[in-house]
Formats: structure tokens, C-alpha cells, sequence
């Protein structure tokens, strides 16, 4: 059975390589892409395909544990325990498509990718900003 | 938990001058160990006296476990086929595996058959690895096991040596001149310069206990951590520090990269990053 | 480490018994050929030291020209040949190659890799010896009684001493393949001790036993047998034993070149003096004495090289 989510590794990035898979388990979560359930690829299996320490590996995991995410079974493998988010995939894509269009509006306006994402950025920082105010 | 490799003021004589001095170093089992420092360091040194190819002049070493190695220019027979190879390792190992030997070659795609002498450098390099490997150690020492290697044979040997941590949870111990090659699969870093242990601990705790601060000059005299290494313009510091305290905002502070982490060990030889002494009861 | 140490030396093995093989054979068609031919043109008695067998000696000498030269070589060369192609290689080979960091970081010890390789070699290396002088021993009657004592080839070519000669340049080749690393240094290391030691040992050989005293009128006789000459002397008419005659004794002039006439005739007019020649020699009885006291320091060379084999090896393995 193939396993259901491959990992891949970000060199450049700078962050943890454990941090990475936590995030991509994570994002895959988010995305619907992995439910609960769902038996996360063994150490081995990560590491045949990445040449990563195993360590990193169930680090990455004992992590995911810790924030409740995922559960191992000894003897048997790490499972997904609950997903994040409360939005739907269908609201993921009526998101998209309202944010796609704004897109267009700055692109029409003159602006370009630095300066449509600064807008981006700061907006959404603001608005979190505001709730924790 | 058993240490894999203990070693306690060690010290190995060259002609007139010490290869080794005063190294003290104490390894956890089922880590990755990268050995790094500046050619001339001690690396092999150290290592031949870990696998037992020369005797201490000073102080002492012991490894916990069968112990394997694959020396710098993994030697193998050249006129031996594969197969003898294997035999070789049958022979001379009451622990030897010869199933894990014949599969991983199969898998690799090298033929018993052929003579060691025309297999190529790759191919020469895994079976190297897979005697190692084939005598179930708990302690897998490897001497610049990536060097003369094309990128493709690297990823293969690299690949092997995690596999076989995941399945066995065995202890490996690498040397590298260039530490870019181990960052993603060693978590325990041992620093050699000049014959001396700089720096030995788990990388993770490394990482979090040390920052590369940049700020004004003139906050570099008032600053609330031990400074490993520091460069200077006229209105700049760059910093390399450990423990940092409270910092002043003016500070601008990022995580080390290994890299950057054994560079400022390297240049400034008289600090050190051991783990404190551990006390014992009588 | 059987199968390994056959592994690793069969390549010396099989060729050092292709040779033997091919000696012997060699050695066997040559003898029948000669023992017809001189079936057919001897006179009784015949090949040996007699007069009479002069022309004989001369045609079977012609003959076998190549054999002996081969023969003749074999004494140095063939102990040589095993040290530089058995022994060096031994420890030579796995340092330069850097093998020893893979033979010797197995669950086998130094101790015993090394220990077994030794014995099980030294005595595939005696066995090829001793072959070799049976061989020999079977051959040369065949070309008349030449004597085996006197002649020092001869002497090592017989009995036990090629068997103590192939163990002593073997343990000679290991231990310059252990100190010095390199097979072809250590290669050259045995050519020159064997070649030192033979000549050595057969100067020391004087001192093996008390040697025979023999007072004569003719010497010549003496030592042109089958003898091993230790020394010569004078005893004067009153039977006091001197170095030299004293001086005026008789007229004595100098030859020139290689001419001897001269010297004869100061000597037969000592003789007729009363003067006698004393000639302190070993005569053939003592072979086996000799070979046995020979083949004894030779294996306790070999014992004290094969502890500086262990001992180099052993401290710096790498």
C-alpha cells in the first residue's frame, strides 16, 4: 500500500528538518489531504526516501503526538488522531477564488508581486493583531 | 542508556607531537555522530584508536558492542570476486549475516560473480559498506565515507546508513571534513581541532543554546552571553554566542547553522562546548 | 582463516609447486638421459674424481650445461625467490594497499590472523624445501660422487637445509614486509640477507666442531676432497706447530700472476727439511652435524624474526 503523504525536504529554508515534516503533516491536515485514521509513513519508509535521520523522523512525530495530532500504536505505526481547521474544502475553494480575483483587481491597478503580498501580509497580521487586542 | 563510545582524556602520540590531547568525549547509543574538523585534525586518528587500529598513549577509550569499520579508502581485496568478499566476512565474523549481505547486493544490483577489481567506485563503496554492515554492529565507524563519491553514490551510501539506524538502531560515528554533507542526518556533532575536542554534543540543543547576534559596536562589551567568536567593522558586530541572557532589543538575533556553528569553533580554538562534567556517586 | 590463507596465497602456493613440479620432472628426464649415456661411455668407476673419468666429466659437464647453471643459482636464488615472492608480500601488500584496516577491524584478531598465516605458510614453505632436496638428493648420484660437503651449494641443496633456508628467508620477507610496509623494499631486503647469511653461516661452520688435524707431506691431496678447509699450518722437525716457516729457512721467491712454481719449490725444499704441512679441516662425516646445527639457528633466526613480525605489526597496525 502506498503510503499516503511523501515528505519532501527544503535545504535552503533553513528550518529543522524535523519542523518541516511537522509542518507538512500539518499542512496536509489543513488541505483534507490527510484524515484521521490515516497511518503516517514509517521511520524507515521517510528515511529510505529522504537518507534523513530516523531520529528526526520520530521527533517529528513525538511532536505531532504532543499537539495531539497523531497517536503511535507500538508495534504498529503512527496514525493521524484529529484534523485542524474548521473550514471545509469547499470553503478553501470559494476562498480561493474570491482571493484570485482581488488578485487580478491589484494587477490591473499597477501593482506587482512584492507589492501585492506586502498588502497581504500586513492586512492579515492586522487582523489577528486586532483580535488578540 | 549506554554511552557507544567513551573516552576519557585520551591521548595519541605522533613522532613528537600529540595527533590526540586530553580528549574527553562521551557518545549515547542509536545516535548519528558527525566528526568534523580541518584535515590534519585528529579525525582518523581518533577513529583508528575507536575500532581498535592503535592503542592510546594516554587515558582511555571503550566502545560498548561489535564494533565495524570502513577505513578512508575502503579497501576491499581487488582480486577477490563479491562472493569471496562475503566469505571473507563469514569467516572472519561469528556475527555475520550473510542474508542481509546477499540481499542488499541483489537489491543494489551487483553481481557476486564479479572481480572487486572492476566494480566501480560506487559499487566498490557499497559493498565496502555492506561488510560493514553484514556484521550486525553496534557501533558503525565510517572515515570521509563520502568522498571520491558522485552525488547519486553519496545519496545511495547515505541512504543505506539511515535505513539500517531505522531497522537496528545502531550507533554511527562519521567523519567529514565538510559538515554540509552530514547536516540532515547526523544529530550529535563532535569538533576536533588541533588533536583537541571543542565541541561535543546533540546538534538540536547546540542549535537552541547558540545565536548569531548582529547589532551596533558599541553594544558588543555590555552583552550578557559567553562569546565564541566575534567579527568587527567600524559600526558593526557580528557575534556568535552561547547562554545569551536578557538581550538588548538593538540586537538582531537568528538561529546558527551548523556550518556557521563549527566555523566559529574552528576560529577560535580556545572555546569549548562540552557537556558539563556528570557527577558520580561513590 | 585456513581458506583465507590459502585465498590469499595460492597464487604463491600453486606456482613455487608448478616449479618444484617442473624442476623435478626436469631433473628426472635429464637424470635418465644421463645414466643411459653413461651406461654407454663410462669406464667403471666412472663419473667421478679418478683421472680416468676426466673426459667423461667434461662430456656430461658440456652436456648439462643449462641443469647445472639452473642447479648452480639455486642455492641463493631459490630461498630469495620464496622470501621476496612469500614473505614480503605478506605484511607488504596489506599496508600498502591499506587492506590492514579491513583485516584487522574484524571479529578475527590481529594475533590469530597473523599467527595462522605464519604457521600454516612456514610449513607449506618447509614441505616445498624439503621436496626440493629429495629431488636433488635423487638426481645428482647419477652424475657421480661429487662430494656434499665440502661445496657449499651442494651442502644447501641437500638434506634439511633448503627446508631451514625457505622458512628463514620466509620469516625474513615478513618481518621487512612488517617494518618496512612495502613489498618491493622488503623484496630487496631478503636478496641481500640471504646472500649475507649464507656466506655468513658458512664462515661460522668452522666453529661447529673441532676440526681434524691432519700433519702431511702432500696437502694438496687433503683439501682437494670433499672437505671443508679451516685452516693450515707448519710443524718443524721437532714437531712444533708454527704459522710460517721461519724465515730463510729455505730459498723463496715471489710468482708473479697466477703462476705457482715457485711456491712449490720453497715447499718441497721444506718437506725434504723435515718441515710437514698441518691442515685443520671438516671432513664429510660431519654433514649431518653441520646440517643439523645449520638448520638450528636458521629456525631460532626464524623464531626471533617471526616475534619482530608480531611485535611491529602489533603496536602499529595501521
Amino acid at each position: 500500500m502506498l503510503p499516503v503523504i511523501e515528505f519532501h525536504l527544503n535545504k535552503a529554508s533553513g528550518v529543522s528538518t524535523y519542523l518541516q515534516l511537522v509542518h507538512q503533516v500539518k499542512h496536509a491536515l489543513r488541505l483534507g489531504m490527510l484524515v484521521p485514521g490515516d497511518q503516517l509513513p514509517t521511520a524507515r519508509e521517510v528515511v529510505e526516501r529522504l537518507a534523513i535521520n530516523p531520529n528526526t523522523v520520530h521527533k517529528a512525530y513525538r511532536e505531532l503526538e504532543r499537539e495531539g495530532l497523531a497517536m503511535g500504536r507500538p508495534g504498529m505505526g503512527t496514525f493521524v488522531q484529529r484534523s485542524i481547521g474548521g473550514a471545509a474544502l469547499v470553503d478553501h475553494a470559494r476562498l480561493r477564488s474570491g482571493l484570485a480575483a482581488w488578485v487580478l483587481e491589484g494587477r490591473k491597478a499597477g501593482l506587482d508581486q512584492e507589492d501585492l503580498n506586502a498588502i497581504f501580509s500586513s492586512v492579515v497580521v492586522e487582523s489577528f493583531r486586532e483580535e488578540t487586542a | 542508556m549506554n554511552n557507544a563510545v567513551e573516552a576519557t582524556g585520551l591521548g595519541v602520540r605522533y613522532r613528537r607531537s600529540w595527533a590526540l590531547r586530553d580528549c574527553s568525549l562521551a557518545v549515547p547509543a542509536g545516535r548519528v555522530v558527525a566528526l568534523v574538523g580541518p584535515n590534519g585534525a585528529g579525525k582518523t586518528t581518533l577513529l583508528h584508536a575507536v575500532v581498535g587500529l592503535l592503542s592510546p598513549d594516554q587515558g582511555r577509550l571503550t566502545t560498548s558492542g561489535e564494533v565495524a569499520f570502513m577505513a578512508q579508502d575502503k579497501p576491499l581485496y581487488g582480486d577477490f570476486r563479491v562472493a569471496e568478499m562475503l566469505r571473507f566476512g563469514r569467516r572472519l565474523n561469528p556475527s555475520w549475516d550473510g542474508e542481509i549481505a546477499t540481499e542488499r547486493l541483489a537489491t543494489l544490483g551487483i553481481p557476486l560473480k564479479r572481480k572487486v577489481s572492476t566494480l566501480s567506485g560506487g559499487e566498490q563503496a557499497q559493498v565496502a559498506l555492506v561488510m560493514a554492515l553484514a556484521k550486525r554492529p553496534e557501533l558503525l565507524v565510517l572515515d570521509e565515507p563520502l568522498v571520491n563519491l558522485d552525488p547519486l553514490a553519496r545519496h545511495d551510501v547515505m541512504r543505506a546508513l539511515m535505513t539500517s539506524v531505522a531497522e537496528r538502531g545502531l550507533t554511527v560515528l562519521i567523519s567529514s571534513h565538510v559538515v554540509a554533507d552530514l547536516e540532515d542526518t547526523c544529530d550529535w556533532i563532535v569538533v576536533l581541532n588541533r588533536g583537541r575536542v571543542q565541541v561535543s554534543g546533540d546538534i538540536e540543543s547546540l542549535r537552541t543554546e547558540h545565536l548569531m547576534l548582529t547589532g551596533p559596536v558599541e553594544l558588543a562589551d555590555r552583552l550578557d552571553a559567553t562569546v565564541i567568536g566575534a567579527s568587527y567593522t567600524d559600526r558593526q558586530a557580528t557575534l556568535l554566542v552561547r547562554s545569551a541572557g536578557t538581550l538588548d532589543p538593538r540586537w538582531i538575533a537568528r538561529q546558527v547553522t551548523l556550518d556557521e556553528l563549527v566555523m566559529g569553533y574552528l576560529r577560535s580554538p580556545e572555546a569549548a562546548a562540552l557537556p558539563a562534567p556528570v557527577v558520580v556517586q561513590a | 582463516m585456513t581458506w583465507l590463507t590459502w585465498r590469499q596465497h595460492r597464487a604463491q602456493l600453486i606456482t613455487t609447486a608448478g616449479l618444484l613440479i617442473a624442476l623435478g620432472v626436469l631433473l628426472l628426464v635429464s637424470g635418465r638421459e644421463a645414466a643411459a649415456y653413461i651406461a654407454e661411455h663410462a669406464p667403471a668407476g666412472c663419473p667421478g674424481p679418478d683421472l680416468a673419468c676426466g673426459d667423461l666429466n667434461a662430456a656430461i659437464a658440456e652436456r648439462y650445461n643449462a641443469i647445472y647453471t639452473v642447479y648452480g643459482w639455486l642455492p641463493i636464488g631459490a630461498p630469495a625467490l620464496i622470501g621476496a615472492f612469500w614473505g614480503a608480500p605478506l605484511l607488504g601488500k596489506e599496508f600498502e594497499r591499506g587492506t590492514n584496516k579491513l583485516a584487522w577491524t574484524q571479529a578475527v584478531s590481529l594475533r590469530r590472523w597473523l599467527g595462522v598465516k605464519l604457521a600454516l605458510l612456514a610449513v607449506a614453505v618447509m614441505l616445498g624445501g624439503l621436496a626440493l632436496s629429495a629431488m636433488v638428493s635423487a638426481w645428482r648420484p647419477i652424475f657421480g660422487d661429487r662430494g656434499s660437503f665440502g661445496n657449499l651449494g651442494d651442502f644447501n641443496m641437500l638434506g634439511v637445509a633448503p627446508a631451514a633456508w625457505w622458512l628463514f628467508a620466509f620469516m625474513v620477507g615478513t618481518a621487512a614486509g612488517a617494518v618496512l610496509r612495502r613489498t618491493l623494499p622488503a623484496m630487496a631486503v631478503v636478496v641481500a640477507v640471504v646472500s649475507v647469511v649464507t656466506f655468513g653461516l658458512f664462515s661460522l661452520s668452522d666453529h661447529y666442531a673441532e676440526p681434524t688435524r691432519l700433519v702431511t707431506a702432500d696437502a694438496t691431496a687433503t683439501y682437494t676432497g670433499d672437505v671443508r678447509l679451516v685452516g693450515k699450518a707448519w710443524v718443524d722437525p721437532t714437531g712444533t706447530e708454527m704459522g710460517s716457516p721461519p724465515q730463510g729457512a729455505c730459498p723463496r721467491g715471489t710468482d708473479v700472476g697466477r703462476a705457482n712454481a715457485l711456491q712449490e719449490a720453497y715447499e718441497r725444499c721444506l718437506v725434504d727439511k723435515g718441515y710437514r704441512h698441518v691442515v685443520y679441516l671438516h671432513g664429510p662425516e660431519q654433514f649431518w652435524r653441520f646440517q643439523w646445527t645449520d638448520a638450528a639457528i636458521l629456525f631460532a633466526g626464524s623464531l626471533l624474526l617471526a616475534g619482530l613480525t608480531a611485535r611491529r605489526t602489533t603496536r602499529r597496525r595501521a
